[in-house]
């Protein structure tokens, strides 16, 4: 865990640190937030950046409670919020539903991987918003393009993750399942599900990454709630604070998004790693 | 032979989906506004390489948008693997820094840009920061990585044959640890390309992400994709080229 610390001197340091019980790091972690809130606010009061353009944070903390109170621009916060995450996380779950079985099938068969294989491989790394362009012409500028963008997000990093997974099952398992008398149906559901699902779960998280980040951008250009809209809207109002509690709000969010997958991860695929 | 019949089934996806298009299109099935066919986009390409779009030539457009990315993701990785080494090296350094590159890394690119517009104007200042921003926690994650997950047998067999903390950080710790900066370059450079485009689309006044969302204002789908299908080529290329590289320098990388 920790790197070699090279003189005797650096080594009781450390050793006196992990005595401190494994929460040290949390607590140097909160330090160092909270030096820096402090160096912000000391900056922006001493007058060495104008507040107008680097709002203080209690200036943010104040936007904050006053959105929270009083909503901005007729949504109220949990509007915005939840049509952020609803809108990334139904382009995921939409990702996940067809994404998963899709590689999976991919992985099966090498026929299927074949006839689609090129067109995933030519849609994962394509910029996801150069879509919106197109999906706006053809779906309009409802809600349905967003999805449509998020779920196009995702698909692909799901397929291909789930597709290499597969791909990935020791083919000795498999033969030994199947010399041991087990169907294909169960050499699938014993053998293969299970030994693919840790993968399959960490394209999972990086499609939910990616999802996360495109929701923003989608809602910067066509949008009338979502936090997303809210920060860009602030910003044609000069609002920097408004904007300030936009961004470390998304920040959260996708912090609390990434341990959520995490500590789902440790629990559906607790076999990761022990196989 | 088996290798041989599966190519075949690609083939034969390829041509099929190449004969849909051609045929939908040539008999007016659907409105070319929405789905142009391969006959107009090959002439509006040439038109877009002899024309030009808007002041600027194709290559033009395709420079400005490769040359973010360069000045981007060159600053931000070169900064992001220096924190990176030391994060690895120094734990005390580790759990200071740790809080901002995990709040950095899963937060929404394009959401900072609309502060950075504010701070630093629309002009090309706000964007390389952008992308500088975007690349940083990425490389910085990848190379602390890199040193954690040097065998510590190496960095002790080395001391033992008397090597100073210098030349163990310059001929093990950072050789070991390159081919994993190597695998988080060209992650950040994925994420910084995605990012430039978006940040053109939403902020620009020239390069390719512009050029496509400009074309689709303007109803111009024939241009937009052309767009699309050159930011996938260009994509794809820089890609090709990371690896390349890549394959070069850590040769040894697997070994």
């Amino acid at each position: 865990m920790q790197a070699w610390p090279a003189r005797s001197a650096e080594r009781m340091r450390v050793a006196a640190i992990s005595i401190l019980s494994g929460y040290w790091r949390t607590w140097v972690g909160a330090g160092a937030v909270l030096l820096a809130l402090a160096a912000w606010q000391g900056v922006v009061v001493a007058g060495l950046v104008p507040s107008m353009l680097v709002p203080p944070p209690t200036d943010v903390w104040g936007a904050f409670i006053d959105i929270l109170r009083h909503g901005y621009r007729d949504t109220t916060l949990a509007e915005d919020i939840g049509a952020t995450v609803g809108r990334a996380l139904a382009g995921f779950g939409l990702a996940t539903l067809f994404g998963v079985p899709f590689g999976v099938w991919m992985g099966v068969d090498q026929r299927v991987a074949s006839s689609f294989g090129w067109i995933v491989q030519f849609m994962r790394p394509l910029p996801p918003l150069s879509f919106l362009v197109l999906l706006i012409l053809w779906l309009g500028l409802g809600e349905a393009s967003k999805i449509a963008l998020l779920t196009i997000t995702a698909f692909p990093i799901v397929v291909s993750a789930s597709q290499a997974a597969v791909r990935g099952v020791p083919a000795l398992w498999i033969a030994a399942a199947r010399s041991l008398g087990a169907s294909p149906g169960q050499v699938f559901s014993r053998v293969v599900l299970p030994a693919s699902l840790p993968m399959i779960f960490t394209g999972l998280s990086i499609a939910l990454a990616a999802t996360f980040s495109t929701v923003v951008a989608a809602e910067l250009l066509a949008a009338n709630d979502g936090l997303g809209w809210m920060v860009l809207s602030a910003s044609k109002f000069l609002r920097n604070d408004v904007i300030m509690v936009g961004i470390i709000l998304l920040g959260l969010i996708g912090m609390v998004l990434s341990r959520l997958l995490l500590f789902l991860d440790s629990r559906v695929v607790h076999w990761r790693g022990r196989t | 032979m088996k290798s041989r019949r599966l190519w075949l089934f690609t083939l034969t996806s390829v041509a099929f989906l190449l004969v849909v298009w051609t045929a939908v299109t040539a008999i007016g099935a659907v409105n070319p506004l929405f789905l142009p066919g391969p006959g107009l986009l090959a002439s509006s390409f040439v038109d877009l390489t002899l024309h030009g779009y808007k002041g600027y030539s194709l290559p033009e457009h395709i420079g400005i948008s490769l040359m973010r990315v360069a000045l981007g993701f060159g600053t931000g990785t070169a900064v992001g693997t220096i924190i990176g080494l030391g994060m690895g090296m120094v734990p005390l350094l580790d759990a200071f820094v740790a809080p901002f590159v995990e709040f950095l890394r899963p937060l929404p690119q394009l959401a900072y840009l609309v502060l950075l517009i504010v701070w630093f104007g629309i002009g090309e200042t706000s964007k390389i920061v952008l992308l500088f921003l975007t690349a940083l926690p990425v490389a910085a994650i990848a190379a602390r990585d890199g040193v954690r997950s040097v065998p510590r047998e190496r960095v002790l067999a080395a001391r033992a044959l008397g090597a100073t903390p210098m030349q163990i950080f310059i001929h093990v710790v950072f050789p070991s640890a390159l081919p994993e900066i190597f695998i988080g370059a060209r992650l950040a450079v994925g994420i910084v390309y995605a990012t430039l485009i978006a940040a053109e689309i939403i902020a620009g006044s020239d390069g390719i992400g512009w050029l496509v969302f400009d074309a689709g204002r303007f109803l111009r789908s024939d241009y937009v994709f052309v767009g699309v299908l050159l930011i996938g080529l260009m994509g794809l290329g820089i890609d090709r080229a990371l690896s390349a590289l890549e394959r070069r320098i850590v040769h040894w990388a697997g070994r």
